[in-house]
């Protein structure tokens, strides 16, 4: 209630003029009520009404956030944080090295970036992870949607009917060998058809189009509760033309980076995001780094460099605040993204493929 | 959309007038400002601000589409979809062949068929569509002066002679080629500019640019200060124009490249390479009798070419990993590889056959096909396929 006037988020205007009429705290301000303000002040009975609105409101949430209500607060223990962890999906991607390296896969409210030299696989496993993340969950999936949002028009629909197509068979093989009854029920929706209609599709055509989109995410995440997965490919290719004025591209990187945790988060969403390489000239030799500045590299909460080496795709774990830094190689077949070596007979009850820390789990239950 | 009016926007006139006073009038100035910068401007609370920026982003944001409408308005138009190369083994191993809707870039070393490829496109476009055309006009961008109106007409009385068999049907197809002739980086982009109108006149299906990178690369010297920076800026501005034009009118967009070879010492240029395909001094290359066959087509300047040819060896030769000598990949660098979608490369193999390999393309693996050029354009070498 001590809250000065001028931290009010009320019309430049107006605080102004609250602040010259000699109000200090928003205690004052209540006190007056609308008629009084509306006298001081000079200004109409309706704006000083919905001034005090505002002000209310502001006071209410800062009130119950210092009272530690647990609707609004946003703090909370480790332990709390452990068991959500634990208890969270990730989004695998079909290849088991990597999702070991990953800890378990895609990880849910963080961000994570992929960058690599053009052709190396960026937009390939991210449609991967497009259709994985609609797998059921009796098969180790997280049955959510997807949203793509694509700067650069790489997206093949073709390409995703045929992932989409590869992951069904798989998880008809093991509903075959395992033959429960909710793994049989799963499969009656999760079809070519339902998986390509819960991708939703943008396609931005330059950074104030994904400025824009990024603004409405939120409004359509809140209407398709469903979502797990935001993809946004080639987060690079508009920022990287255009732009004379660099100091505007940075603090426009990092607005988009705030807004995208605060996505993550709320939504318990895994956002993805790829970026390109670009060389860098240095003293006597030159090395290709991720583009997007220095800078850009704190946005990512996990990063991995795609490259190759001699004719071998490796996919390197460069940044991550809980697993190893590990390069692992991968394969893109006609089915998606796979492994070097395929896991040794896919009839295993084990279910090679899936998810090790929901395999334990299950364990547990029976 | 970016340059879209905030009138357009649907706000109100005071407050468009209010923002145009401090040079704010389309949705990206508008979008570009942080909260507290439009609370100063626009002189509302912090609620109303947000407001107005979920009217301006709704004004502005691409509309949403699932993939299951994609395919199924792919699958209604399957034609439309691809312009088949009519080289079986490569339009099978590319899903049809090369896809309209994106970029495709073809590079090799100089004689080794992009113009003839690019000439053989342009028949195949014009096509019917029951031929595996597209029924329609083609614009042939030319900054080298090497397009032959002849060797169109050979190429189509030779490949398809049921269908032209008779000189009107040849006339009509030499007509619905316009070629256009630009010599320089900003011509070349105003050219770009104007070709939305022209498109939907013409109804064009296709767009050819033969070749992109001798006008950058004429006019761009990288050594020199701040030149890389604005050759990136064209390329990625012409890129991005061309994109919107073929996602906009679902045609396909062929550009060519040369190649560079990249001399320096010490592992450093791995770096550079952007996939190993992409090197093209990993394959074999040479043959010491190249020059003096007669069906090799000497370019204009011989002397370069046999100067690359050699170089192209003296890579191949030093062998393995290390690269000491050079290696020889795609010009025109690495913003460019991205900007892309479809990369196919032709190269010398034991003359006559060349190779024409896939080295970049979201829907096909790296793959390789051998292919001689005759009088009716490319002929694939069947036996040798993969």
């Amino acid at each position: 209630m001590q809250r000065d006037v001028g931290s009010l988020p009320l019309a430049p205007a107006l605080r102004a003029r609250l602040v010259a009429a000699g109000f200090q705290t928003a205690q004052e301000v209540l006190e007056t009520g609308p008629c009084g303000l509306s006298k001081e002040i000079g200004i109409s009975k309706e704006e000083a009404l919905e001034a005090l609105q505002v002000v209310r409101q502001e006071c209410h949430s800062d009130a119950t956030r210092t009272a530690g209500a647990p609707g609004t607060s946003r703090k909370c223990t480790a332990l709390e944080l452990l068991e959500q962890e634990q208890a969270q999906g990730f989004i695998i991607t079909f290849c088991s090295a990597l999702d070991n390296v990953l800890g378990g896969g895609v990880q849910l409210t963080k961000i994570t970036e992929i960058c690599g030299a053009p052709g190396v696989g960026k937009t390939q496993l991210c449609m991967q992870l497009a259709v994985d993340v609609q797998i059921p969950e009796c098969f180790g999936g997280l049955a959510g949607e997807a949203v793509f949002i694509d700067t650069e028009g790489s997206f093949m629909v073709d390409r995703v009917v045929d992932i989409a197509a590869a992951c069904v068979q798989h998880c008809q093989l093991i509903a075959e060998a395992h033959q429960e009854e909710d793994h049989l029920k799963a499969l009656e929706t999760f079809s070519l058809e339902s998986i390509l209609s819960h991708i939703y599709y943008f396609r931005c055509r330059d950074y104030t189009e994904l400025l824009a989109e990024v603004y409405l995410l939120p409004d359509f995440l809140s209407e398709h509760s469903k979502v797990r997965l935001v993809v946004i490919d080639g987060i690079a290719f508009p920022f990287r033309h255009d732009f004379e004025d660099l100091s505007l591209r940075t603090r426009l990187l990092n607005g988009l980076a705030q807004q995208l945790i605060i996505i993550a988060n709320d939504h318990k969403a895994a956002v993805v995001l790829t970026n390109q390489m670009t060389t860098r000239i240095g003293q006597s030799q030159s090395t290709l780094v991720p583009a997007l500045g220095e800078s850009w590299g704190h946005a990512a909460t996990v990063r991995l460099i795609f490259h190759w080496d001699n004719n071998q795709r490796l996919a390197t774990l460069y940044k991550s605040p809980s697993q190893k830094e590990s390069t692992i190689p991968y394969h893109i077949t006609p089915h998606g993204f796979r492994d070097v070596q395929p896991p040794a007979v896919t009839q295993n009850p084990e279910g090679t493929e899936m998810n090790p820390r929901k395999r334990l789990r299950r364990e547990e239950e029976k | 959309m970016a340059a879209k009016k905030l009138r357009r926007a649907r706000l109100s006139q005071e407050l468009c007038e209010r923002l145009s006073r401090h040079q704010i009038t389309t949705c990206q100035d508008f979008l570009c400002l942080s909260l507290l910068d439009l609370m100063k401007v626009t002189g509302q609370s912090y609620g109303n601000v947000q407001k107005l920026l979920c009217k301006v982003s709704l004004a502005c944001a691409p509309k949403m589409q699932t993939a299951y409408e994609m395919k199924v308005r792919r699958a209604v138009n399957p034609s439309s979809a691809f312009l088949s190369t009519s080289l079986h083994g490569l339009d099978k191993v590319l899903h049809g062949g090369v896809p309209c809707g994106s970029l495709t870039e073809i590079t090799s070393p100089p004689g080794c068929g992009k113009t003839q490829f690019c000439i053989m496109m342009s028949v195949l476009a014009t096509l019917p569509i029951s031929m595996g055309g597209l029924n329609g006009a083609v614009i042939y961008i030319d900054t080298e002066s090497a397009f032959s109106a002849e060797r169109l007409v050979e190429i189509a009385g030779n490949r398809f002679p049921a269908y032209f068999d008779s000189d009107e049907k040849l006339f009509s197809m030499t007509c619905s080629v316009y070629l256009y002739r630009e010599l320089t980086c900003g011509s070349v982009l105003k050219r770009i500019k104007s070709l939305e109108e022209e498109i939907i006149s013409k109804k064009v299906k296709l767009i050819i640019i033969d070749s992109v990178a001798s006008v950058v690369r004429k006019e761009f010297d990288t050594k020199l200060q701040g030149n890389l920076t604005e050759r990136s800026n064209f390329l990625a501005r012409g890129a991005s124009l061309l994109k919107y034009l073929a996602e906009e009118f679902s045609i396909p967009v062929i550009l060519t490249n040369q190649i560079t070879t990249r001399l320096s010492n010490g592992p450093a240029i791995q770096a550079d390479l952007v996939s190993p395909a992409d090197d093209l001094s990993l394959s074999e290359v040479l043959d010491s009798s190249l020059q003096s066959h007669p069906l090799v087509r000497l370019p204009k300047n011989r002397l370069e070419s046999s100067r690359i040819l050699l170089e192209i060896c003296l890579a191949g030769a030093s062998g393995g990993r290390k690269r000491e000598s050079g290696c020889v990949t795609a010009a025109l660098g690495n913003t460019w590889s991205h900007s892309v979608n479809t990369r196919l490369i032709l190269q010398y193999h034991d003359l006559p056959t060349r190779q024409i390999r896939v080295a970049k393309s979201p829907v096909a693996p790296f793959s390789t096909f051998f292919y001689t050029i005759e009088k009716s354009g490319f002929v694939l070498q069947e036996t040798d396929s993969e």
